[in-house]
């Protein structure tokens, strides 16, 4: 029992970890820009299709490649999704940025749309086999079996989140950012380059979603164009769950969507009498969304919309 | 048929904006609003219109208390308003911006029109012809199938208040009418204000413009830190030397102003004494 | 003053062959369609299934500004409730008019279960919302196999007929689809022309303001909403009996945002719009067959070209129907 219960919570914490690095997109851009990234879930896509293409292209052949190569790889793949970040806020957003709230949407859907089709058109619309970027070693501890690809998920996973709260809360570029998402006409009036903040949450918010797609193709060694829906959804569910906008609210509601959707995994078709099978998973982070809304909008940390706000915000 | 506000108060946390203020306001009469920035006054509007919520004490319309209620509820109870900062429907025609506030409030009536194409022309034209009369009361005739956003700022201003009028409110709250109008359009808006009055109306203006609220205002509640400090006809309120201390002054407190206003009365006391 | 004159004149003049060219060409289009080869009547077919669509989904992103993402789940509330009352199935086989009616009621109530909760939320949320429910629908349909028979669908669906006519080749289904869209094109139009649709456009642009003017502001939305999904629903009870088929490949999440996007390229906010979208959407595929895959990733593109560009779409939202009308006759 103890066993399944640890070997249970890791699972958890590796899919928590994994929703939190691209959570931390949604919300970072949420926060500067107040729009919702249709896109970002394609981010994460993008980096799993960008590290095998630095793979193939730099290294070759997967077997008996050293950690530091692989480092290499999934640096130069992560980098590379972030200046693609960069890009598509140049081109698609920023022209919109003056224009009513359903524009900047809507591009970024057409901006998704195009980047799955355009994988689907250069990669073919087939699930890919995605190498495991850790060995396939098993450890067991207390009865239950971990394995060291889950290890591995989450020292990268929160060596990123560390590098990102220190860089948001102790560097300069970090302040700059924070200002633009408290109030940017002000952040603007007081000669902070706007433009700037924006480009650097373009930049680092798609560089964690890739990390988080390459971490997610290594766990379970596919990768298809179309990975990033689902998943983008249930980060962005992660990121509402927590507070849109709070970057440590997306981290805990990545990881408590995480664990909700395990337990309610293992225990859907025990509590329903096998009416609800595993496949509902997904519908269950869905129906998480749903009642987060209802009941508490502003989620776990997020602060609530106060009246002014909503008295001089014009809905789209 | 009176709006009054009983023991009305604001908190925003700990920070309290509207302290216990009680007042009547008449119908037939214009009713200003004064006080220096912060003082509450546009807090007050908001309020009664249902955009913030009541923190506590209680508005009410005639027997009818209207604070709790919904926003849109608080409009069909016959309060319409006016925003600081102009809030048209900018991409709808100036006369659909009139045309729209005659939304009913019975969802039977919307979809008669829609499927009874005679109760809809019947119904359309009624409205244009009472928009369009407003519309040339303000001057806006010409206007009438402009995008609304594209009019001059000063034309907006009587736009927004033509559209507040236009379903006949018993309670018509002016947010700071005058702000950014040039002298003449000011002037032009002083006299549509006096025009307006109407035995079964009231008014209430929001106002910086001390030129505009002398002249067009019957009664005057002067605000100062979420407090009541004085209340009057206009010749009162000018012979206050608490209100003139509230703004001249760097009293913080009302206690304080009216010290400062015994101290002062009693020093000009005594010039006055000398003098003669 | 005169040259004034003149250039309105002309302008009108210019407006009104514009006019009678457009509507000469439609005319001609609709009767000539139903004597082409079945080939062309079915992809006919299809660009009218999805007008309706568009005309539907149109409601509530074009009129009351409210992205909704998941439209297609309403699509297949309707397609299924045909395939299980007119099937094999359950060996139920209701009349066609009967089942649209139920499906649209069905359709309706679906919308307004959702839009309830939803719609008084901020706006940006619902996208998301209408998102998920739009997957929960399709996972529903994939694994309840008692129900829907998974992904392996319906088959075998009754042929439609109206008071004994048999609605099933291509060539009828053409007509029953004009008569719909035409209908449903109308029945918008005048809900976007009364005080609902005033209503929403208030709601569009600046919805505390709507309140402040005495709007019901959740009511609006939710009676665009559930109008949305009743349209969406009756498009489904006619694609199921069209195809006779139904399985949940034809509600994936993409065919949702490709409503959007056709929306988008049109014009939204305006019919004649939608007509341009779908015929777009539709129609380039066919023509260019060899670069099917490169379709999705053209419309993406342009719609971001257009959203930067040319935000109104290609059908500005002031190029709608009654100006056509009133062009003709040169008032």
């Amino acid at each position: 029992m103890l066993g399944i219960l640890i070997q249970q919570t890791f699972n958890a914490l590796t899919i928590g970890a994994i929703y939190a690095l691209i959570a931390l997109g949604y919300t970072m851009v949420y926060g500067v820009l107040r729009m919702i990234n249709f896109a970002h879930g394609e981010m994460f896509m993008l980096g799993a299709y960008a590290a095998f293409l630095a793979l193939t292209l730099f290294v070759g052949d997967i077997g008996g490649v050293g950690a530091l190569a692989l480092t290499l790889v999934f640096a130069v793949a992560v980098v590379g999704v972030g200046l693609v970040g960069v890009g598509i806020e140049r081109l698609a957003y920023r022209p919109l940025r003056n224009s009513n709230r359903l524009a900047p949407m809507l591009s970024s859907l057409g901006v998704s749309l195009s980047l799955v089709t355009g994988v689907q058109i250069m990669a073919g619309p087939q699930p890919v086999a995605f190498p495991s970027f850790f060995p396939a070693t098993r450890i067991g501890i207390l009865g239950g079996t971990v394995t060291l690809v889950q290890i591995g998920i989450l020292v990268a996973a929160f060596v990123l989140m560390a590098a990102l709260y220190v860089l948001v809360n102790r560097s300069r570029a970090g302040i700059i950012v924070r200002a633009v998402s408290e109030n940017r006409s002000t952040a603007q009036l007081l000669g902070i380059n706007v433009n700037l903040a924006i480009s650097l949450v373009f930049f680092f918010g798609p560089l964690l979603g890739a990390a988080g797609g390459i971490l997610y193709a290594s766990y379970y060694g596919i990768m298809t164009p179309t990975m990033g829906a689902v998943v983008g959804l249930k980060a962005f569910t992660a990121a509402i769950l927590g507070g849109i906008g709070s970057i440590p609210g997306a981290m805990l509601g990545a990881f408590i969507l995480a664990f909700v959707e395990v337990a309610g995994t293992a225990l859907l078709p025990v509590l329903s009498g096998g009416l609800l099978g595993t496949e509902y998973r997904d519908v269950l982070a869905f129906v998480i969304l749903i009642l987060v809304l209802l009941v508490r909008p502003a989620g776990i940390l997020g602060e609530p919309v106060s009246e002014e706000s909503m008295v001089y915000k014009r809905e789209f | 048929m009176t709006l009054v506000f009983h023991n009305l108060r604001k908190q925003y946390g700990s920070h309290v904006a509207i302290d216990d203020v009680s007042t009547v306001f008449q119908p037939g009469l214009i009713h200003g609003i004064i006080g220096p920035n912060g003082a509450g006054k546009s807090t007050l509007i908001n309020m009664t219109a249902g955009s913030y919520l009541v923190s506590g004490g209680r508005i009410s319309l005639d027997d009818r208390t209207l604070s709790g209620l919904k926003k849109y509820q608080i409009a069909n109870s016959g309060v319409a308003r006016t925003y600081q900062n102009i809030r048209l429907f900018d991409q709808m025609t100036v006369l659909e911006n009139l045309e729209v506030c005659f939304y009913p409030t019975q969802v039977g009536q919307v979809w008669r029109e829609i499927l009874w194409p005679p109760f809809a022309a019947k119904r359309r034209i009624n409205r244009r012809d009472v928009c369009m009369e407003l519309l040339s009361f303000f001057g806006l005739q010409h206007y009438a199938d402009a995008e609304a956003g594209s009019l001059p700022y000063g034309r907006q201003r009587m736009l927004e208040i033509a559209r507040a009028l236009v379903t006949n409110p018993r309670v018509l709250l002016l947010d700071e009418p005058a702000a950014g109008l040039n002298h003449h359009e000011t002037t032009e808006l002083t006299a549509r204000l006096a025009e307006l009055k109407s035995p079964d109306r009231i008014m209430i203006v929001v106002e910086h413009d001390m030129d505009l609220v002398m002249s067009v205002c019957d009664r005057i509640v002067v605000m100062h830190h979420g407090k009541l400090l004085f209340q009057g006809t206009p010749a009162e309120v000018q012979a206050s030397s608490d209100v003139q201390l509230a703004y001249l002054g760097t009293a913080n407190d009302i206690d304080d102003i009216k010290t400062a206003a015994k101290d002062r009365r009693a020093q000009l006391g005594i010039r006055a004494r000398r003098r003669t | 003053m005169s040259s004034v004159d003149t250039s309105v004149q002309m302008r009108m003049r210019g407006g009104r062959l514009l006019s009678l060219l457009i509507l000469a060409t439609a005319v001609a289009l609709i009767i000539v369609t139903p004597f082409l080869p079945n080939y062309y009547v079915r992809v006919a077919n299809g660009l009218l299934i999805y007008i309706l669509l568009g005309i539907g989904l149109n409601i509530v992103i074009g009129y009351a500004g409210l992205l909704d993402l998941g439209f297609v789940a309403f699509y297949a509330v309707g397609a299924y409730t045909y395939a299980l009352l007119a099937s094999p199935q359950f060996d139920l086989h209701l009349p066609f008019l009967l089942i649209v009616v139920i499906a649209a009621a069905v359709g309706a109530i679906t919308g307004i279960l959702l839009g309830l909760p939803v719609l008084k939320m901020r706006g940006d949320y619902l996208a998301i919302v209408t998102l998920g429910f739009g997957e929960i629908i399709r996972i529903v349909i994939n694994n309840l196999d008692w129900l829907t028979g998974g992904p392996k669908g319906i088959a075998r669906l009754d042929k439609a007929s109206i008071a004994g006519i048999e609605l099933a080749r291509p060539t009828e289904i053409y007509w029953l689809l004009i008569v719909v869209v035409f209908a449903v094109a109308i029945f918008v139009w005048r809900m976007e022309k009364s005080i609902l649709g005033k209503a929403w456009a208030a709601i569009r642009e600046d919805q505390d303001a709507a309140r402040g003017i005495g709007i019901n502001t959740t009511n609006a939305k939710l009676a665009a909403f559930a109008t949305s999904a009743t349209i969406g629903s009756i498009a489904g009870v006619i694609f199921a009996a069209s195809q006779r088929f139904v399985s949940p490949d034809s509600f994936a999440l993409q065919e949702s945002v490709l409503i959007v996007l056709m929306i988008v390229i049109g014009g939204i906010g305006n019919i004649l719009g939608i007509v341009i979208g779908a015929a777009i959407l539709i129609l380039l595929p066919e023509v260019l067959r060899e670069f099917a895959e490169w379709r999705i990733l053209f419309l993406g593109l342009l719609m971001i070209v257009l959203i930067i560009v040319r935000p109104a779409g290609i059908v500005p939202r002031t190029f709608g129907p009654e100006k056509l009308i009133r062009g003709l006759f040169g008032k």
